[in-house]
């Protein structure tokens, strides 16, 4: 575990690792950003990327792809660079049992150094840049957004700190993205009923643990920067705004102000998660009345394309190990849960089977998890000695142990994101699962004999010749 | 790759061909580019863009929109009613 102050001490911890490129050259902030960012994603274990010279900012900083490929994300919780998938997997899922840890608040933050209340430009102040061609303007995409509860002002437990899409839309003036299952939504809703416009601090370049929290589906009475206490091994160091909302100390920028009341306009389209435009809707806005910043603020900000890209990685682990735990509570016999594709879309997990036909029980349960409400459309259940992070082992078990005939449920018409492009109509589609467990009694279908082995020793032989490969290629 | 820069708003917005165009921001450093903004689909582009975000001509037709359009976008999350205070 290794808790990092702030972006600054990850980023030099990506220099050490050799894991992040500093593009000294200027750059103009279109096409050039996008276009650099997009071609890390063709990168195998692709480096974070630094700007320090673009077009137009006599002194702006952009880091992107801070938490773009399993060793940046190994790094950023504080594991060897190299550490396997399934290993990130099991300790992610760890330090998440180790909730709550705490909260340190302190009096002052190196962010409060610049204080801007008047002529409050965006545009000018932060480098914003267009991600996709089709976006509707400049988008805040990486942006830890913290609110509290109206009804429960002093209750930490229900602050919540969330990663919503921001566009700037003026000035001083921001469209926000909020699905009802996120908790800002039920804050949202409770100002609205009180005819009040509901206070929001806006964090930018922070930590990479906060920003894995943001993007976790914790419960409503679940607080980021207790769980990012856990997951980085030391309490979390915040400090309060004059409105009283908690904010990461080790921010770049932080922007305050209130989402209106009663107000909504159009906003988008978006290139969203699934590699798809999201098109336009009428959404809250937020209005900014002061910006805080550090000296010379690093801007951070997150690549979304056509999958994977740095987007899939803040939704990796974050979205596997919450299922994981959910469906654990009921089944015992669940291994490992890999919902890394697309933000779960597509889950495999594996599983211990008790009895034949269980695995479909497996699958029907992952469904009902918070997550699988809304995302979960085909769920693939594998043995328990197969690796769901293994692609090849799933292939194999896919491949040999599915009959189509009776290994496929499909069941029609179940909820789902807005943003999965195969709704019909939007919000329901089909959902299936897919049974790639070998059949075992009273399920005998099939002609399953012995299957193959590895030779006495295997594992010994790998230890040895892993660091002899290793050693080879330093 | 960029278009020229100026300081004169443009007359029609590349994605709706609406307007008016109001100047939203300027570069830091004077004369590298200025960002506008549309206040009616509030579309917003900076001038040293690719052609295809700035030239209403050029503008790809998947992403226009209509300003009729507007007013039917889905509404999300619907406006929550007020609570009585009786």
């Amino acid at each position: 575990m290794r808790a990092y102050k702030d972006l600054r001490e990850f980023l030099s911890v990506l220099d050490e690792e050799r894991q992040i490129l500093r593009i000294h050259d200027q750059v103009f902030p279109e096409p050039d950003m996008a276009a650099a960012a997009c071609a890390l994603t063709r990168i195998e274990e692709s480096p974070a990327i630094y700007f320090d010279k673009i077009a137009g900012f006599d002194s702006a900083r952009v880091a992107m792809n801070v938490h773009g490929s399993w060793s940046n994300h190994a790094l950023a919780l504080g594991m060897e660079k190299d550490a396997p998938m399934r290993d990130q997997f099991f300790e992610f899922v760890r330090r998440f049992q180790l909730y709550p840890g705490a909260l340190e608040r302190v009096a002052s933050a190196p962010w409060q150094e610049t204080v801007v209340e008047k002529n409050i430009n965006l545009y000018e102040m932060l480098p914003l840049f267009r991600l996709n061609r089709g976006d509707g303007g400049y988008f805040i995409d990486k942006a830890c957004t913290i609110s509290r509860d109206p009804d429960d002002w002093n209750n930490d437990d229900v602050e919540n700190v969330g990663i919503y899409r921001l566009q700037v839309k003026g000035p001083n003036r921001l469209g926000i993205q909020t699905v009802p299952q996120h908790d800002i939504a039920i804050h949202m809703a409770h100002a609205e009923e009180r005819g009040e416009d509901l206070p929001v601090a806006l964090a930018l370049g922070n930590e990479p643990i906060i920003t894995l929290m943001g993007a976790t589906p914790l419960l409503y009475t679940q607080l980021e920067y207790k769980m990012a206490a856990a997951m980085q091994g030391a309490p979390y160091k915040v400090v309060k705004t004059a409105k009283g909302l908690d904010v990461p100390w080790g921010a770049e920028y932080v922007l305050e102000g209130r989402v209106l009341c009663g107000q909504r306009e159009a906003e988008g389209p978006f290139g969203e998660f699934p590699g798809y435009y999201s098109g336009c809707h009428k959404y809250p806005v937020i209005e900014i009345d002061r910006i805080s910043h550090r000296k010379d603020p690093i801007y951070d900000a997150v690549y979304v394309g056509r999958p994977w890209t740095e987007l899939d990685f803040l939704q990796a682990m974050t979205t596997s190990a919450p299922i994981f735990l959910q469906l654990k509570e009921t089944f015992p016999e669940v291994i490992a849960v890999n919902a890394l594709y697309t933000h779960g879309l597509v889950v495999i997990v594996s599983t211990k089977i008790r009895y034949g036909g269980f695995a479909k029980y497996v699958g029907l349960r992952l469904l009902t998890t918070t997550h699988g409400l809304g995302y979960a459309k085909v769920v693939i259940v594998v043995d328990e000695d197969v690796d769901p992070f293994d692609l090849n082992q799933v292939m194999w078990a896919i491949s040999v142990k599915v009959n189509p005939a009776g290994d496929i449920v499909t069941i029609p018409n179940l909820s789902e994101n807005l943003l999965d492009p195969a709704c019909s109509p939007g919000g329901v589609v089909t959902k299936m699962i897919i049974d790639a467990t070998t059949p075992v009694a009273p399920d005998r279908r099939g002609d399953y004999g012995e299957e193959l082995d590895k030779p006495e020793h295997t594992d010994q032989w790998q230890t040895k010749l892993q660091a002899l490969v290793k050693e080879m290629r330093k | 790759m960029t278009s020229p820069i100026t300081n004169t708003p443009p007359t029609a917005c590349p994605r709706c061909r609406s307007g008016p165009i109001g100047i939203l921001g300027k570069s830091p450093v004077a004369g590298v580019w200025t960002i506008f903004g549309c206040s009616t689909c509030l579309y917003a582009w900076r001038s040293s863009e690719p052609e295809e975000n700035v030239n209403p001509d050029k503008y790809p037709a998947a992403f226009r929109l209509r300003p009729e359009d507007l007013p039917n976008l889905a509404v999300v999350p619907p406006v929550r009613p007020r609570r009585s205070t009786s």
